[in-house]
């Protein structure tokens, strides 16, 4: 039999702060928001090319006994774009990048990884960054194809 | 006339444009190991009113402040070297730190490992927000927590607030809302 030891229930400082006279809407708060990561645009997509050259660079490891480590790196580098990417509505980098992710994750470590997938996901990223963002079509056919490699892999 | 309150919103629910909100005065905390991540985590915050007390690239920098100073709100990414953020939580849990042991906790995370899923909903945070998210999405989470008044559980290795939601309207006083009808004459 599992015990539950229930405490007492509390209210947080931030639940009566939030009460306080004054403050602003959530409209002006977004708008604030946006405003002050609105500079930190052309900075993101930087750092997302620059990872995109490392992704790309990545060496095949030379034995499974080095295999984690590799997956690990590009699990990192992967991650990484979607936490550059995210806050600047770049869904399309995010979801190739996810799936990158959880192709990734979902590779046993003691099997042979194709490390062609990481080069396509770099070429991917790359094509994805080229196009025009009205281009929703071509975007829509790179992510598929991803989808596909990863249920391929994956089988999910 | 309009009426705005702060009402927080149930999980799904989205914020309204005209609720209002105070946080001036919150302690928050951000603990991410990219300074590219947590420099966007802060600038939204500061947008909403929220000025960020601790910057931290880690949990053993952050562990020695929460040790000396009251915080009202951490986020906290999820995928850290050393501690992660869900070690983290499950250490800020069980710290005894009073009140900091409580605190409300945001997590967020790039992408979650499978194996991990376990430890994200055992860890004790409030909410879990996967990225990439809007800065309504973590507006919307911020008020939540504020009004989250699940009370804490224990139960075997797990002690953190009680994961079982209620679904449905909040039928409880609506505090901002009275007021700005009590100074509307309403």
């Amino acid at each position: 039999m599992t015990t539950v030891i229930t405490h007492n229930r509390r209210r947080s400082r931030l639940s009566s702060l939030i009460d306080q006279p004054g403050g602003i809407s959530t409209g002006i708060a977004l708008k604030q928001a946006a405003q002050n990561l609105s500079s930190l645009e052309e900075q993101s997509l930087k750092l997302v090319e620059q990872t995109i050259q490392q992704l790309a660079a990545l060496p095949a490891p030379d034995g499974i006994e080095n295999l984690e480590g590799a997956l690990n790196k590009a699990y990192a580098l992967s991650a990484g774009i979607i936490d550059a990417a995210g806050p600047f509505a770049r869904e399309d980098l995010c979801m190739a990048a996810t799936n990158l992710c959880d192709l990734l994750d979902g590779s046993p470590s003691d099997q042979p990884f194709d490390w062609r997938i990481i080069t396509v996901h770099a070429q991917s990223f790359r094509l994805l960054l080229a196009l025009p963002l009205e281009d929703k079509a071509t975007r829509q056919q790179v992510l598929d194809s991803l989808k596909d490699v990863l249920k391929s892999k994956l089988g999910s | 006339m309009t009426l705005m309150t702060a009402r927080s919103p149930g999980i799904g629910e989205t914020l309204r444009e005209s609720a209002v909100f105070n946080f001036e005065g919150a302690v928050t905390m951000v603990i991410d190991d990219s300074s590219f991540a947590q420099e966007l985590t802060i600038r939204a915050l500061k947008g909403f009113g929220l000025s960020t007390r601790h910057a931290c690239s880690s949990a053993a920098e952050a562990i020695p402040i929460l040790k000396e100073n009251a915080v009202d709100l951490i986020l906290v990414d999820s995928d850290m070297p050393g501690m992660s953020g869900f070690e983290f939580v499950r250490w800020l849990r069980r710290s005894k730190l009073e009140p900091n042991a409580f605190a409300p906790v945001i997590m967020t995370a790039a992408h979650v490992r499978q194996s991990k899923v376990q430890e994200a909903r055992d860890c004790g945070a409030n909410f879990l927000i996967t990225k990439p998210f809007s800065s309504l999405t973590l507006l919307e989470r911020i008020v939540w927590v504020s009004r989250d008044n699940r009370p804490f559980l224990e139960v075997g290795d797990y002690l953190g607030p009680d994961r079982r939601f209620r679904v449905g309207d909040y039928d409880g006083p609506e505090r901002r809302a009275d007021e700005l009808r009590r100074k509307a004459g309403l």
